[in-house]
């Protein structure tokens, strides 16, 4: 993307990005410290950022507890991210070239998406018990909807002029899916990937929270039960954590699979193919 | 299906450079279960080898036209033959360029050029040799492995050249190729297009809506007329080639452009 902020970017006012971020985040930590060293709020209700650091370097180091939690978690959010989206995915390629199907499925579809998904929860738990099984079906099931609209509508999004051109060189049906209709799709498959892998973390947490013995879920619910807030926060930085390792998965994979819409990717592509077709007649080899 | 009986047309293949390719007999065309008339008892010949210009306001038919020929749309009325088999489905002698470049930004340019082969089966060694002869021919040595994002509108559209080029196909179909393009380089790539001509001889159906251009390429400009869509006129423009832009002040050219623009001037 053109407008990311690139690490070493600079405004008019000569300060690099990187340090206005800084500054901007050591204040707000300062009056959030201060809010509670003076009193202006109760270390009971809101702890100290320092009393969270002491209890996250307590959890995740002295003691080490944190870990197996955050794996559980972890585990739960991608397992039922993939089965979600393979769902997502295939429902929607199917629903793209079969109009019956379509037709059939999409009352269930409006059905899924105006129930509020995370109601399910309780009677997954009932069927599945308290491992992780319910909260990888709880995160399929809340991440399937925004997959499987988005990869829809890729596919559905085929420009007609596109399409009498594959026609017109007698394309077969599964020849244009495979050359124009799926890669066209892409980009907003793409997106969804987003939107649908921090979906599938709220479907875990929801799962934890409904009944479960482990995950970080688990960790802040009892934390917050005994009070014990700064070990409460500690663990939601963990959940900030993975949600960030998460985007950044989704935004790593949107980069390498959508690349032609990266210059940066393009570029390096373009001379890679270059490379390895040296030997084709008529080809210069670059400069 | 029958199977057609040149799957690779070259030019090797042309007996007759005077025989007549296309023919159309009292085509007709309506849509929307009869109340738009596109296309209304249209009669034509086209020789092997010709470049024709079809022009004519929108609506007038001319799209619709090039679509019967393509086989992208079945005609409601009469019969559009190439080689005398009446056209019902796309052709392997047939191939078509739009007004869009149409290409697969994912893509790059020796890719989107060898489509056709891809499509075809197994691309090989001299398919690749290939599309690099046939980029060189639209004058983009050097951006083989570029991708479509990466080149100007011109440069796309002179990649979707080579890609029809590389169909085989010997009747080539063009809707407004340069429609979208600046004047300048629309000016650069006709007279390539010309050349270009020359050197692969297919036979040429160009929708425009540009008179000087119609003009400057054709052997014969269609003149179509809309409500309906009919074939009003055709202008023989017996111009000398090769064409180039400085015939664009001939008197004899200008001749032609006005003669054209009469036989619009009383339908617009």
């Amino acid at each position: 993307m053109s407008t990311q902020d690139r690490a070493g970017s600079t405004d008019r006012s000569g300060v690099p990005h990187w340090a206005q971020h800084l500054l901007v985040f050591v204040i707000f930590i300062s009056i959030w410290e201060m809010a509670v060293q003076f009193n202006w709020v109760s270390a009971l209700i809101l702890p100290s950022p320092f009393a969270v650091i002491v209890a996250w370097w307590d959890l995740a180091i002295t003691r080490g507890i944190i870990w197996g939690h955050f794996f559980t978690t972890l585990t739960e959010v991608l397992v039922g991210f993939i089965v979600g989206a393979t769902f997502g995915i295939g429902v929607a390629i199917l629903s793209a070239i079969n109009m019956t199907f379509r037709r059939l499925v999409s009352p269930y579809m409006v059905a899924l998406q105006v129930t509020p998904r995370i109601a399910i929860a309780p009677i997954i738990v009932a069927w599945l018990g308290f491992g992780m099984e319910p909260k990888m079906a709880i995160a399929a099931i809340i991440c399937f909807f925004p997959m499987f609209i988005n990869a829809l509508t890729g596919l559905m999004q085929v420009d007609h002029e596109n399409l009498e051109m594959f026609e017109s060189m007698r394309a077969s049906k599964w020849q244009i899916f495979r050359h124009l209709q799926l890669p066209g799709a892409l980009p907003v498959i793409m997106a969804g990937f987003k939107t649908g892998i921090s979906l599938a973390l709220i479907g875990a947490i929801v799962g934890e929270f409904v009944s479960a013995s482990e995950g970080i879920g688990v960790l802040i619910q009892r934390f917050s039960f005994q009070l014990l807030l700064p070990e409460a926060f500690a663990s939601l930085i963990m959940l900030t954590a993975m949600g960030l390792f998460l985007y950044g998965l989704a935004t790593f994979a949107d980069r390498h699979i959508v690349f032609w819409r990266h210059s940066d990717l393009v570029n390096k592509i373009s001379r890679r193919m270059r490379a390895k077709n040296a030997g084709l007649a008529g080809i210069k080899p670059l400069e | 299906m029958t199977a057609s009986p040149q799957l690779d047309p070259t030019p090797a293949s042309i007996t007759d450079p005077r025989e007549t390719i296309i023919s159309s007999e009292d085509l007709g065309m309506v849509f929307a279960a009869g109340s738009v008339v596109a296309l209304q008892e249209v009669n034509f010949e086209i020789k092997r080898g010709e470049f024709i210009s079809l022009i004519g306001p929108s609506g007038c038919g001319k799209s619709t036209l090039l679509r019967i020929v393509a086989g992208l749309l079945t005609p409601t009325g009469g019969t559009l033959s190439v080689k005398g088999e009446p056209v019902t489905r796309p052709r392997p002698d047939i191939g078509m360029m739009f007004q869009k470049p149409t290409l697969l930004p994912w893509k790059s340019v020796m890719d989107n050029v060898m489509l056709p082969k891809t499509l075809g089966g197994r691309v090989t060694k001299e398919d690749k040799e290939k599309a690099v002869a046939l980029l060189h021919l639209v004058g983009l040595e050097g951006f083989e492995f570029s991708f479509p994002g990466q080149l100007s509108g011109g440069m796309q559209q002179r990649v979707a050249l080579a890609r029809l080029l590389n169909t085989g196909a010997e009747i080539l179909l063009l809707d407004e190729p340069f429609g979208a393009l600046d004047e300048f380089t629309r000016e650069r790539l006709n007279v390539e297009l010309l050349r270009i001509q020359r050197e692969v001889k297919a036979t040429i159906l160009f929708v425009t809506h540009n008179i000087q251009e119609a003009v400057f390429l054709a052997d014969d400009v269609f003149v179509m007329t809309p409500r309906p869509g009919r074939l009003t006129e055709i202008v023989d423009v017996g111009l000398p080639r090769p064409r180039e832009m400085a015939m664009m002040k001939d008197a004899d050219f200008n001749q032609r452009v006005f003669e054209v623009r009469d036989i619009l001037g009383g339908t617009i």
